[in-house]
């Protein structure tokens, strides 16, 4: 992938800090005797979350969302026309672009899209896209930009939840929301929302049974809009991770309620002010 | 305004029976109605003892131009066979992206359609009220302004000032008396305090 020569890199020697991590080289324990995880929660625990929408002002729509570490910002703008030049289409589109901010991860990322970050915008478009009502914008696009601003685990899952928050937030008329949720499967072990350090590494867990799932799901509609997996997996435990991630997703789903109800009322509170001046 | 009750998308409405009808902002799933929005319910009855049920996002409408929406326009460019535009609003609600419009010259009028000379219809600037003809290609939507009522409503003259319609197809300049032509919209008065002037 070509660098960016416009931008000043680092010094040329440097060390970098990951070498005095303490985490390097050594095995990770995933879940020690007491069926405890490295933070202390239980196999099928999540962390807690913070959901808010309406936080970007310039954007027609926005939410930002919290779990421990990972933290995802979203802005959603549009519908607007479409600028390149396209094939016509009765149905509306959207565009989505996912973006690890450079400074988010324990290696810094580069200021444009990599390769991992175009695969988790196009997963989070399909996600999204089952539960949009494309037909009421012919002709136009919806923009969903999705940053993460520090990944601490579970990042796409945590961009999928944003993301529907804020087309909702921008009154885009969606058929439902979509929440996500993934899973770490180590062993016959299932862990609920992993966090950085139990996140699935293709390069270093690379035995049978080592892998991931993500999720999204609709759950008012109780539809899967989206699943992917990671590493070589057997049925079962793809299965078992795919339901406890729908038993997760169906939990969230009143966080997501309550953080748009608050920004519909925090809306009439402000049209009722404006309306005053104005009368 | 007693205390609204807010739902989300996806958030159940009721059933949907002989007596109710879905509206804007829902849609229908299964025999029964669901939110499509994040706003606020509103049920209101409508003739013949239905009941409609609505969601409403007052702050702002995602509206998008429709096939026969009427729409105001600033032109942007004119050519001997169609002119440009930017469509500014749709019915009232104002656009927040800007859309862009094509008016060609067997649109402009309904009679003697190939006597139109573009340049004696628009000019770069003008305020138009047009309606959606088609979605149009991939970059432009079509309006027409082959109706008594659509055409110009605000022009500018050479000298700066805004002129004032005089005929179906001339506005004259009040300060230098000159007269411009135009394909003028005859402005119906209920709209008229929308003019803006």
């Amino acid at each position: 992938m070509p660098t960016d020569s416009r931008r000043i890199t680092g010094p040329e020697t440097s060390q970098s800090p990951h070498i005095y991590q303490k985490t390097n080289g050594t095995e990770i324990v995933l879940i020690d005797e007491n069926k405890k995880r490295q933070d202390g929660r239980g196999l099928g625990d999540i962390r807690p979350m913070f959901l808010r929408a309406g936080i970007v002002s310039q954007a027609r729509g926005s939410a930002y969302m919290e779990q421990n570490q990972t933290k995802v910002i979203c802005a959603v703008y549009g519908p607007r026309e479409i600028a390149r030049r396209e094939e016509f289409s009765w149905k509306g589109q959207i565009t989505c672009e996912f973006k690890f901010a450079t400074f988010s991860c324990l290696h810094r990322r580069q200021p444009q899209q990599d390769g991992e970050e175009k695969d988790f915008s196009v997963q989070l478009l399909e996600a999204l896209e089952p539960a949009v009502c494309l037909h009421k914008f012919p002709k136009s696009q919806v923009n969903v930009y999705v940053t993460v601003l520090q990944d601490d685990g579970s990042a796409l899952a945590a961009a999928i939840t944003c993301a529907s928050v804020a087309l909702a937030d921008a009154a885009i008329e969606m058929y439902d929301l979509v929440t996500g949720c993934s899973a770490r499967i180590s062993g016959g072990h299932i862990l609920l929302d992993p966090c950085h350090t139990e996140e699935y590494r293709s390069e270093k867990d690379n035995t049978v049974n080592n892998g991931s799932v993500t999720l999204g799901l609709m759950p008012s509609l109780r539809q899967v809009s989206a699943v992917t997996s990671k590493g070589e997996l057997e049925f079962e435990h793809v299965k078992k991770a795919m339901d406890q991630c729908l038993e997760v997703c169906q939990k969230l789903y009143p966080v997501l309620q309550q953080s748009l109800i608050k920004s519909v009322k925090e809306k009439l509170e402000m049209d009722k002010l404006s309306d005053c001046h104005t009368t | 305004m007693a205390a609204p009750s807010i739902c989300v998308p996806g958030q159940r409405l009721g059933r949907l029976d002989d007596n109710t009808t879905s509206g804007n902002g829902t849609y229908e799933r299964n025999g029964f109605i669901y939110s499509s929005l994040a706003g606020y319910l509103e049920s209101k009855d409508i003739d013949d003892g239905k009941k409609l049920v609505e969601v409403r996002t007052d702050t702002k409408k995602n509206i998008v131009p429709s096939v026969d929406a009427i729409v105001t326009a600033r032109i942007t460019n004119v050519t001997p066979r169609f002119c440009k535009c930017i469509m500014l609003s749709v019915g009232k609600t104002p656009l927040n992206e800007p859309f862009r419009g094509m008016l060609r010259k067997e649109d402009v009028r309904a009679t003697e359609k190939d006597k139109v000379e573009m340049y004696k219809c628009f000019r770069p600037g003008d305020i138009i009220v047009a309606r959606v003809l088609s979605l149009g290609d991939a970059h432009s939507y079509l309006l027409s302004t082959t109706e008594n009522e659509l055409g110009v409503v605000m022009a500018v003259s050479e000298a700066g000032a805004t002129m004032v319609p005089i005929s179906w197809c001339k506005m004259k300049c009040p300060k230098t008396m000159s007269e411009e032509p135009r394909k003028v919209a005859k402005v119906q008065p209920q709209f008229l305090q929308y003019s803006g002037t």
